[in-house]
């Protein structure tokens, strides 16, 4: 059960630092490393998350690693389709599969180097902001950019409950499982339907139960979202100012410089 | 002064049943009320009624002394006065975090940011949880998943906090810490309803029982009039609490003395009527009628005996070296209980009262107590049933001293007056530290 992102996110150091630096770090990882045209900026603002989730963020390397590898698998098969149908230029290599010859040239090169370096940079930033920044610290930020109560109400329940009914499902295949409920293709569809349809009735009950529970504490359209004070103290400003920099200093002059 | 009352209160389920089958209670004002029965008797039916969740089919509800009103506004106001803590706390529980749970009812009730922020610092200072205040609900064990629900009433500031089956899922430490809260709570006037089938708890714990059956009050009254009452027992699908039940099987024996009924294990104790014969090892030369020097049986003789047997008549001697003696004890020495007020705590006079007073057993009652204890490494031999077992341990002549703040230091006071009152037994007690000289 220890695996979710959240969990790491709620142990992590950077979790008691300011939200909105998070995010303007983020979101500034994200424009630029999209917006680039050559893979070096990319490259940068992906060590520097990785570094920082890993080192400030105290995540295991190797968990880190494979966290990134899942979507860098998805990207690496996107761009081979690019290395040999798009681009032009000279040819770098050929390979003959079936009597059929793929010419990757430099352009188909170049660009796939890039689609899967902007892809990497993203993820990294993402990853950043979910393994330091729990949602619960969330919902006091979106309520601030003027997302509607009721919204943000409804993602907080869901938010709990989402764990709630992690838990009655994992205990229902528990149960299903000692029962020898996934010995075969047949029983794990059957246990598997029994466990949805379970799990709806459940939470339909959960529901009920919601209500009154909200009910007798003088339920009134208010729901408390708390936004904690912390000031973004100088060495995290120096350090993301730096950083900053930085990244448009070399996004400014790498331009459009390739690797090959 | 009654605070709540039901008068012929029915509710019928629409499937049919009649879970509530005309019930007339009444509740005194900072009463500790255990409503006992088996699973399905309708405890939980009546607490929803009790707070307005349900409206009854038939008769009525009141709080001090007025009916429920069944409009939003009478709701809310009854229901701001009658907190209820659910069985299962993830009901209750709904909000991400610890802290937006507790602040979730003084916010509905209208409290300004300021208040809000100070009731659920309070609320779980009180619960000893402050600094869960970030986490998230499914990251809390049950124990500590229970208390953020009772923090979430208690921040509400309730005048009746009533509990659906608070000790389910519970291990026994976190169950008794439990208690002491809700003794602590009641103790400082609110007024503690409890469902249970855990006769034991209902019997020891609470000023007044009823008995539920199939949708009725089938008995009532205070807890050794209602569990002395085996055909009740029976009918109710309960057994007998095993202090009851072990004082009845030595009272049958002739073992127990004394008029009161206890209710707790010092008062069971106390009722034991002191052996005076013992078999012991006796010099080859004895012969009967002598009179034999002991010594101290402290250690020697008998373990975890607290008596000197300064003098014993040798009755019969056995055959092969053993005796049966009559003996003159007296107390070796006289066990107290300190009480130490945390409010004025300083650890430079803490360590000294530790070695003055030759303390062998450290109690701490009230959570801000254990906090205190728990930040300076205070080692804390007894966190649950602190006065009982200060009680015991004083019998058998050791020296306690109990950690305690506020209002409590009065009450643990009280309680060992009222024991050492109704056992006979002198008990010396005092209240020390800065605030206590």
């Amino acid at each position: 059960m220890n695996n979710l992102l959240d969990d790491y996110a709620l142990a992590s150091p950077l979790r008691h630092h300011n939200n909105w630096l998070k995010l303007i770090i983020v979101a500034f990882g994200l424009l630029v490393g999209v917006s680039s045209s050559s893979p070096v900026t990319p490259l940068f603002i992906t060590l520097s998350m990785g570094f920082a989730t890993v080192f400030f963020g105290k995540i295991p390397l190797t968990f880190y690693l494979k966290l990134v590898l899942l979507p860098l698998g998805f990207a690496a098969v996107g761009s081979v389709v690019i290395l040999f149908f798009f681009g032009t230029g000279c040819e770098v290599f050929s390979l003959e599969i079936l009597g059929y010859r793929l010419v990757a040239n430099a352009g188909g090169v170049e660009m796939a180097i890039l689609i899967v370096s902007r892809t990497v940079s993203g993820m990294s930033c993402v990853f950043f902001l979910a393994l330091s920044t729990p949602m619960i610290e969330l919902f006091a930020v979106v309520k601030r950019l003027g997302i509607p109560d009721s919204v943000i109400e409804l993602a907080m329940l869901m938010y709990r409950y989402i764990f709630l009914f992690l838990d009655v499902a994992m205990s229902i295949k528990y149960a299903q499982t000692t029962r020898l409920g996934y010995t075969s293709f047949r029983r794990s569809v059957y246990s598997i339907v029994m466990l949805a349809s379970t799990l709806f009735i459940r939470s339909w009950e959960q529901g009920e139960k919601l209500y009154i529970a909200m009910d007798s504490r003088c339920y009134d359209g208010k729901f408390t979202v708390f936004e904690s004070r912390r000031p973004i103290r100088t060495p995290e400003a120096v350090l993301a100012s730096v950083y900053v920099i930085l990244a448009i200093v070399l996004l400014r002059f790498t331009g459009n410089i390739g690797i090959i | 002064m009654t605070i709540i009352e039901t008068r012929d209160l029915r509710y019928t389920y629409p499937d049919g049943t009649a879970a509530v089958d005309g019930i007339n209670i009444a509740v005194d004002e900072s009463a500790r009320v255990a409503f006992v029965g088996k699973n399905g008797s309708g405890k939980s039916t009546l607490f929803l009624l009790l707070n307005g969740t349900l409206k009854p089919g038939q008769g009525e509800v009141l709080f001090h002394g007025s009916r429920f009103g069944y409009d939003s506004k009478s709701l809310r106001e009854i229901r701001s006065k009658v907190g209820i803590v659910f069985q299962n706390s993830d009901d209750q529980l709904f909000a991400p975090t610890v802290k937006q749970d507790v602040a979730f009812g003084p916010t509905n009730l209208g409290l300004s940011e300021r208040k809000v922020e100070s009731s659920v610092d309070h609320a779980l200072e009180y619960v000893g949880l402050s600094h869960y205040m970030g986490k998230p609900p499914h990251h809390l064990s049950g124990g500590e998943k229970k208390r953020v629900a009772i923090a979430g009433v208690i921040a509400m500031e309730p005048e009746v906090i009533i509990l659906d089956e608070p000790l389910s899922n519970l291990d026994p430490v976190g169950a008794d810490e439990i208690m002491d809260m809700l003794g602590e709570l009641n103790h400082l006037g609110t007024t503690i309803i409890i469902s249970t089938h855990d006769v034991d708890l209902a019997y020891g714990w609470s000023d007044y029982v009823y008995i539920l059956c199939g949708g009725r009050i089938i008995g009532e009254g205070t807890p050794d009039q209602v569990f002395s009452d085996s055909r009740l027992l029976r009918t109710a699908g309960l057994r007998q609490p095993t202090t009851l039940e072990i004082y009845h099987e030595i009272a049958r024996r002739g073992l127990a003395d004394g008029e009161r009924v206890p209710k707790n294990v010092p008062e069971l104790v106390d009722t034991l009527k002191p052996t005076d014969l013992m078999w012991v090892s006796v010099p080859p030369a004895t012969r009967e009628g002598d009179t034999l020097n002991l010594g101290m049986m402290y250690g020697d003789y008998a373990h975890n005996c607290p008596y000197e047997a300064v003098n014993a008549t040798v009755l019969h001697i056995h055959t092969d070296g053993q005796a049966i003696v009559e003996m003159g004890r007296k107390g070796m020495r006289a066990g107290c209980i300190m009480i130490y007020d945390m409010g004025g705590y300083d650890p430079g006079e803490f360590r000294r009262i530790m070695a003055d007073y030759e303390i062998d057993v450290v109690g701490a009652m009230g959570g801000k107590s254990k906090r205190i204890a728990e930040r300076d490494n205070v080692r804390l031999d007894v966190v649950s049933g602190v006065i009982d077992k200060a009680i015991l341990m004083v019998l058998s002549g050791k020296r306690c001293l109990i950690l305690t703040s506020g209002g409590m230091v009065g009450h643990a006071v009280e309680r060992i007056d009222e024991y050492a009152e109704t056992s006979g037994i002198a008990i010396n007690v005092g209240v020390i530290g800065a605030r206590g000289e």
